[in-house]
């Protein structure tokens, strides 16, 4: 490998426009298509000051800086368009979290990659509605909060409240949000307003080792630590009326719920068996790539089919996950409210998915191409009239859920024309991590953050005493930066803001 | 049971026919040989038209074949038969009349629906209109049909593409809300099957004793 200095390494970037940035071929070696990255002034900073960081001599350790992992990414074989960074990306296992690729499926050389779709498979928010203002809830905010607390077991090695057994988790797994639906814990309309309608159909529980299948089962219909929360949310500002509405979302201070979380230890082991498989089959197919954590295979070869259909399971298994937890919220707020979650209306939003690899179809070159998308820390935004969103959304684009981090802001976007242009209709995830969790723990002080917490009437409620420190919003970008970037590159429009009043976490 | 047909027909006695009386019958049918339905020429009706002869209901079968009426086990299906021949032989003299296209363009002005150059399009809105908005149940019940809701400024929203002819994009626009419509009616069908289905599978569960909260 080739050693620049910082200087010789910014001659390959390139800045195109105020908000975006080519990563030109050479950047790293082999590179096949160019990269690009969309960074306001703030996230550009943090981006280069990791790149300048890198470049000094004798700095070792830890994961690439993100605009060389973007650049990396652009070196996979198959790989069509341009690697795009977005405004949130940071670096992570192989693929730096933020980053999205698109590989064409007809050729035969092209690969999947798990590290690409990253260790939490079908990590995603969902966002349920209610007809509630802030006014009614304020004054039962704690009680309610630990009402969700009690319901939704959170933290590592927490178990589900829904009797589960292994014959139920195979269905499970094959079936999705179906087996949830079948099983009656959530609504017809949910299935609706979630992408892919909840179920992924390629998956194959058969693909999936003995081990994932035991990690996940104690583990349905639980929240999980590090980042995932559920939370309790007003809306805070409505920049699209029409769109809003459309969301039944009316006016300012309705209540909201929102849930991210994914397919816990179920989706990391599946992942971790892939990496294995996938270090044997670049051997025998001779695949080479520029860091080891690319570990890949052929879409079309065996090794490939199976992590497609393993990580499909996992997709799935994290669809029932959060229909899980969609049912025991309705319980927690039928309880407290003493109404039937139907009279609370509370519909589900829309659920996306920002963990995972996708068959779509996209224009490429002006011709329409059968890619597989690998979304990473990414977020599908498919704009208006198109065929994969649901009917109830069809002239709004599709919502897209951008969870923001303890104590601050979190937004729905909506899907655009440019986006799907641009970035084969992908936009940020959240606001991304800008320290890394030993440094969160290191700077930060436990009481000092519970206190701004309280400060800004947060209710908490929080199973692991250093998610404190690590989940803290100093630990993260600020997503105001990371929001306003997407719309003011057009890849994805404001449509509301929500701000947190009660926090359950792991 | 066919009085409002005997009625458009015309025949006097519209309100008093009784199929099970054989009088009626003979006096109906052969007036609606004479005046509507005419499969004899004038010469070979008489034994249709000669109601006081005894041979006259073996006349009638005969007849009945003769026009193709299909068999029926009761005198009143033959009757009606018969009279929807008549019906359908009258009016499709009538469909394309200057009165005809004139009493569905009143029609269509009465109910407020735009027209259509072929006026039996203008006829078949009507009648969805008719159908869906004036049944019994719907005068009974206004609310249940009428839509009610924010106004939406449906010329502002985008169709999806672009066509440089202001009139095309409107037609385009149009058609794209009622595309989006019809998706709607679809997957309220497939959530009202979802739901009958779950009435039969569901049973949700949840038991606190298992739940463990972090490690």
């Amino acid at each position: 490998m080739v050693v620049r200095t910082f200087e010789e390494e910014m001659g390959y970037l390139e800045k195109t426009s105020e908000y975006s940035w080519r990563i030109k071929k050479g950047f790293q070696p082999n590179m096949k298509v160019e990269g690009v990255f969309y960074v306001n002034k703030n996230l550009e900073r943090l981006l280069i000051e990791e790149l300048r960081n890198s470049a000094r001599p004798g700095s070792v350790g830890g994961f690439l800086p993100g605009v060389k992992q973007i650049a990396n990414v652009a070196a996979l074989p198959g790989i069509v368009g341009k690697s795009v960074g977005l405004p949130d990306i940071h670096s992570g296992y192989g693929f730096a979290i933020g980053n999205m690729a698109a590989f064409d499926v007809s050729d035969p050389k092209a690969v999947v990659s798990p590290g690409g779709v990253g260790f939490d498979i079908n990590c995603g928010v969902r966002l349920l509605r209610t007809n509630l203002f802030e006014k009614d809830v304020q004054p039962v905010k704690d009680q309610l909060a630990q009402s969700m607390f009690d319901h939704i077991p959170v933290g590592v090695g927490s178990r589900g409240i829904i009797p589960m057994t292994a014959r139920d988790l195979e269905e499970a797994l094959e079936m999705g949000m179906d087996w949830s639906l079948r099983e009656g814990y959530v609504w017809a309309e949910d299935k609706e307003h979630c992408e892919e309608y909840g179920r992924m159909l390629d998956a194959d529980p058969s693909k999936v080792s003995m081990k994932a299948k035991k990690r996940g089962l104690p583990q349905l219909g639980t929240l999980g630590a590090g980042n995932h929360y559920a939370e309790i949310q007003v809306v805070d500002e409505i920049f699209n009326k029409s769109a809003a509405s459309k969301m039944g979302i009316e006016a300012k201070g309705q209540v909201c719920i929102m849930i991210h979380s994914g397919s816990r230890g179920f989706g990391h082991q599946v992942a971790t068996d892939a990496l294995l498989a996938m270090e044997k089959a670049m051997k025998k197919h001779n695949i080479e790539v520029n860091d080891r954590q690319l570990a890949c295979a052929p879409i079309n070869q065996s090794e490939g089919q199976d992590y497609l259909k393993s990580m499909a399971a996992a997709a799935n298994f994290a669809w029932v996950n959060r229909s899980s937890m969609t049912f025991l919220s309705r319980q927690a707020f039928a309880k407290q409210f003493n109404m039937s979650p139907d009279d609370l209306d509370m519909h589900v939003i829309y659920d996306v998915s920002h963990n995972v690899a996708k068959v779509e179809q996209h224009m490429v070159d002006g011709r329409p191409k059968t890619l597989l998308v690998h979304r990473k820390g990414s977020t599908r935004a498919f704009p208006p009239h198109h065929p994969s969103i649901p009917v109830d959304y069809q002239l709004t684009g599709q919502p897209v859920l951008i969870g923001g981090t303890m104590g601050t802001c979190s937004y729905v976007l909506t899907g655009t024309e440019v986006g799907m242009n641009e970035t084969f209709g992908s936009t940020c995830h959240g606001a991304g991590r800008s320290l890394s969790r030993a440094k969160s723990r290191r700077n930060l002080d436990y009481q000092g953050v519970l206190d701004k917490m309280k400060e800004m009437g947060i209710a908490i409620r929080i199973a692991s005493p250093k998610l404190v420190m690590e989940e803290a919003p100093e630990s993260y970008k600020n997503v105001d930066d990371v929001v306003n970037t997407c719309d003011a590159v057009g890849i994805s429009k404001k449509c509301i803001k929500l701000r947190p009043i009660a926090v359950i976490k792991g | 049971m066919f009085k409002r047909r005997l009625q458009a027909l015309e025949y006097e006695e519209y309100d008093k026919v009784d199929a099970n009386d054989l009088q009626h019958v003979k006096k109906l049918v052969s007036w609606l040989e004479n005046q509507k339905i005419r499969h004899y020429k004038i010469d070979d009706r008489g034994a249709i038209l000669d109601i006081e002869s005894q041979q006259w209901p073996a006349t009638y079968e005969k007849y009945l074949e003769d026009v193709g009426c299909p068999q029926f086990e009761t005198p009143l299906d033959k009757v009606e038969w018969l009279v929807g021949l008549a019906i359908r032989l009258e009016y499709e003299d009538n469909l394309q009349s200057e009165d005809f296209k004139k009493g569905v363009s009143e029609l269509a002005k009465l109910l407020n629906i735009p027209q259509h150059p072929n006026h039996l399009i203008t006829l078949e809105a009507c009648s969805k209109f008719i159908c869906k908005r004036l049944n019994e149940e719907a005068v009974k019940n206004p609310g249940s049909v009428i839509v009610t809701g924010q106004p939406f400024p449906i010329m502002d929203t985008n169709a999806g593409f672009k066509i440089k002819d202001p009139f095309l994009n409107k037609a385009v626009t149009i058609l794209s809300l009622l595309y989006i419509q019809d998706l709607r009616d679809l997957q309220t069908k497939i959530n009202e099957a979802i739901v009958s289905v779950q009435t039969i599978t569901a049973n949700p569960k949840t038991d606190h004793k298992l739940g463990k909260v972090g490690k």
